[in-house]
């Protein structure tokens, strides 16, 4: 399937497709589009709106777009429900809800800033979510110590 | 240059190399090898070590390379320094420094997990600190760290530097300095820490210190408040004279009686007499 969101993605615009393709759809595809194109181009294109107000996938009281992919698609994954409050803190500023919020917020805002190419945006954005889900899953438990065990 | 360290970096083994590429040598190469192999290979490929034990470029006290490279270069761009607080957060398992490190933390450990080439990953990093960078410098809204003194501190520092370019008679950071004292007067306060806090030369500042402070010796100064502060508590009548000479930060009771008495030319204990006696008395 298509999906398709606004332009200029951040967190939640990022980490949706990485679940999305990871999870519920590997064929998906994702398009960027300026916000008053997305209802527009979604029925143009036959393609799922996410993200934006007014669509099916999108924020829901405290949640935001990735906790309702997780719910409606019963993903289980404790990994996946771990990352899961991390992007609603980073995503809704509410960084108490995970230690982990503000720091994945410092770095997607700094891409963000770096990178003006949605896609190459995706693209990096893709690597630390990848990042994120193998800590969360394998090596979370792990301290770090600077000098070689 | 080429710079050499231990293979599988995480955080400051990236860090580090962002910082030298884009702060202090612009052709630096990186090399990547097993532990016990860096000193060896050093010499055969004349490469600066870092960030292994027993090198100049490396840990010290509780800080990490990345933080000596930011002293030894003199580097004060403030979006460095606060980098440099979340990499030591996140280097040293202090996440409690910064807000950022846990995260910071969770996706290198995650990207050097799923990542085995050092130089990917290297470049994967270089990335993600190009992204601290600009959010450090552009982006953020306020500052998390848990802190507080240090980017009073940096708060001071800043108004140092100004005011030296300003050339002016009473420098706005002699005030808020003096409220810092004030307020840390119980803890371990030394010109030593803060100097190195300021970045500023222990000698220089201990110099430009009595000038502003009643011709005071930073020593003296903090003394003269810690006895001030005592005779405070003894009037309250509130606190044991052990109790006092902990609350105004002296580490033991017999230094305190000292220095107290060197200040009144009394011992505390005779000072609370006296003062109970004469309240006593106007009491009557």
């Amino acid at each position: 399937m298509k999906w398709i969101t606004r332009e200029r993605p951040k967190i939640d615009r990022i980490a949706c497709p990485w679940l999305i393709k990871n999870f519920v759809d590997p064929e998906a595809e994702f398009i960027y589009v300026p916000k008053e194109e997305v209802f527009i181009k979604a029925k143009a294109l036959d393609a799922i709106p996410y993200d934006i107000p007014g669509a099916e996938y999108t924020h829901e009281g405290d949640h935001c777009t990735f906790d309702y992919i997780i719910k409606k698609h019963n993903l289980t994954d404790p990994a996946i429900l771990q990352i899961a409050t991390i992007v609603r803190g980073a995503d809704t500023d509410s960084f108490h809800l995970a230690p982990q919020a503000a720091g994945l917020w410092a770095i997607s805002a700094g891409l963000s800033y770096n990178y003006k190419d949605d896609h190459e945006m995706l693209n990096i954005g893709m690597k630390i979510y990848d990042a994120l889900y193998s800590w969360a899953k394998y090596v979370q438990d792990e301290k770090h110590t600077w000098q070689t065990k | 240059m080429k710079w050499i360290t231990r293979e599988q970096p995480k955080i400051d083994r990236i860090a580090c190399p962002w910082l030298i590429k884009n702060f202090v040598d612009t052709d630096a190469e990186f090399i990547y090898v097993p532990a016990d192999k860096v000193e060896e290979q050093a010499a055969i490929l004349n490469a600066i070590p870092f960030d292994v034990p027993g090198v100049e470029f490396s840990h010290y006290e509780d800080k990490c390379t990345f933080d000596y490279i930011v002293e030894k270069y003199k580097l004060t761009d403030p979006a460095l320094k606060t980098i440099a607080i979340i990499v030591r957060g996140a280097d040293t398992d202090r996440h409690d420094l910064a807000s950022q490190a846990s995260g910071l933390w969770a996706i290198s450990a995650g990207l050097s997990f799923n990542i085995k080439d050092d130089h990917e990953l290297l470049q994967k990093g270089m990335m993600l600190y190009d992204a601290l960078y600009s959010w450090a410098k552009y982006l953020q809204k306020e500052k998390h760290t848990n802190n507080p003194v240090d980017h009073i501190f940096i708060d001071v520092y800043n108004k140092f530097i100004k005011q030296k370019t300003a050339q002016k008679k009473t420098p706005a950071w002699v005030k808020e300095l003096k409220q810092i004292i004030q307020d840390q007067v119980d803890t371990n306060l030394s010109l030593t820490n803060i100097s190195k806090s300021l970045d500023i030369n222990p000698s220089y500042l201990s110099r430009e210190f009595s000038k502003y402070f009643d011709n005071l010796s930073f020593g003296e100064y903090i003394r003269k408040l810690r006895i001030e502060k005592a005779i405070e508590l003894i009037k309250e009548d509130k606190y044991s004279l052990t109790e006092i000479a902990y609350l105004t930060g002296f580490s033991d009771q017999s230094h305190f009686t000292r220095i107290f008495k060197q200040h009144t030319d009394k011992s505390p204990s005779a000072y609370k007499k006296e003062w109970i006696k004469s309240k006593a008395g106007t009491k009557s």
